[in-house]
């Protein structure tokens, strides 16, 4: 398999503070990674980093091959909490945006997510449950025909039945050759659909491993083993 | 499909398609579900899926046929041992923790008859 992602050397401050330190990890092309770590690890300052979103940092994200910050944000999908969208705002309406935003949404992908989430595309944002908002920004992100995606914390708070949901939609529509890099602090969510966890811990990335290989070679659960990292204290410092 | 998460995925995947070969419910000859089916169905990724069928294709349980997909085996010979590797597999485990109760073999016959017979007649009530 061939590398999408490349991290070398990854430092970020922000207002003199050090978010991240030295980070350094790759992902294989196709796989599907968890992104691990507490709250306030900086997982989702990764993620911004990866899409471009945030910038000025040491080091390199490559993304095959492109380090530019504009290049990587069009070769990237990441999944936005929707902040600055107008909540009155019915979803057809706002996929109509991002598809013109986009040259690479799909219409059809859309329908089809949407379809398979069990959407109501008639309703207006801010009348959504926690779980069905979700849903929708899962819908958005995967709609983009893009080589990597990002989902940050699409499990975060969410009832059961929208879990499982969001899982078979990333299952059956992920393309083959796509990548997903999705960030959780709640390991079980996701243990069994992944190729390989990244661990951060202390603004460090202190594990990079294959997840049937930490079942194999540890003869511990992801979960088990994430919390080895981070009680049993590894100290990378 | 609710898997052990201290063991392989791709390990449990490719028991869990041995025991629907075992009990008919894919038959020799029958076409496996495709990849993504799979994944969906186990909820597992489709990279694991590929794994499992990967060494079942190699230990010759499935036949991969270029652009149809796999096909449980319909050698008579392959299946037969297929089935008594799991069976063995189980009743191994099973002498295992009976002989770490320090139970000789000839106690465990006598403990498994009398289980066997005491099963049977729950059945029959």
């Amino acid at each position: 398999m061939t590398e999408i992602l490349s991290i070398n050397d990854l430092s970020y401050k922000r207002n003199l503070t050090s978010i991240l330190k030295q980070v350094n990890c790759s992902a294989e092309s196709g796989s599907i990674i968890g992104l691990l770590g507490a709250n306030g690890a900086g997982k989702t300052t990764l993620m911004r980093l990866i899409s471009g979103a945030a910038k000025g940092f040491h080091g390199e994200i490559s993304i095959n091959g492109n380090t530019q910050d504009i290049e990587r944000k069009q070769l990237v999908s990441f999944s936005h909490q929707l902040d600055g969208v107008n909540s009155h705002d019915r979803m057809e309406k706002i996929a109509e945006f991002y598809q013109a935003v986009y040259p690479d949404f799909s219409e059809s992908a859309f329908k089809r997510l949407a379809e398979f989430l069990e959407l109501d595309l008639h309703q207006r944002l801010g009348n959504l449950s926690k779980g069905n908002r979700m849903k929708f920004i899962i819908a958005i992100t995967l709609s983009r025909q893009v080589q990597l995606y990002l989902l940050d914390e699409p499990f975060d708070g969410i009832d059961s039945m929208s879990r499982k949901k969001i899982i078979a939609s990333i299952l059956q529509w992920k393309p083959i050759d796509a990548t997903i890099l999705i960030s959780d602090h709640h390991v079980d969510d996701v243990a069994n659909i992944l190729d390989a966890v990244l661990i951060i811990k202390d603004k460090k990335m202190v594990v990079s491993e294959k997840a049937d290989k930490i079942r194999e070679e540890y003869g511990q659960s992801i979960e088990d083993y994430y919390e080895s990292i981070y009680t049993g204290g590894k100290d990378n410092d | 499909m609710k898997f052990n998460d201290k063991i392989p995925i791709y390990y449990q995947i490719k028991q869990y398609i041995y025991r629907e070969i075992i009990i008919n419910n894919l038959q020799p000859g029958q076409k496996v579900p495709a990849v993504r089916q799979l994944a969906v169905t186990l909820t597992v990724n489709a990279n694991t899926i590929q794994r499992a069928l990967r060494e079942l294709i190699n230990e010759k349980v499935l036949i991969s046929r270029r652009g149809k997909g796999n096909f449980v085996t319909t050698d008579a010979e392959t299946l037969t041992n297929l089935k008594r590797n799991v069976v063995e597999d189980q009743v191994s485990n099973l002498y295992d923790q009976l002989a770490a109760l320090k139970i000789t073999p000839d106690e465990m016959l006598k403990y498994l008859n009398n289980y066997i017979n005491s099963r049977k007649e729950v059945h029959h009530d």
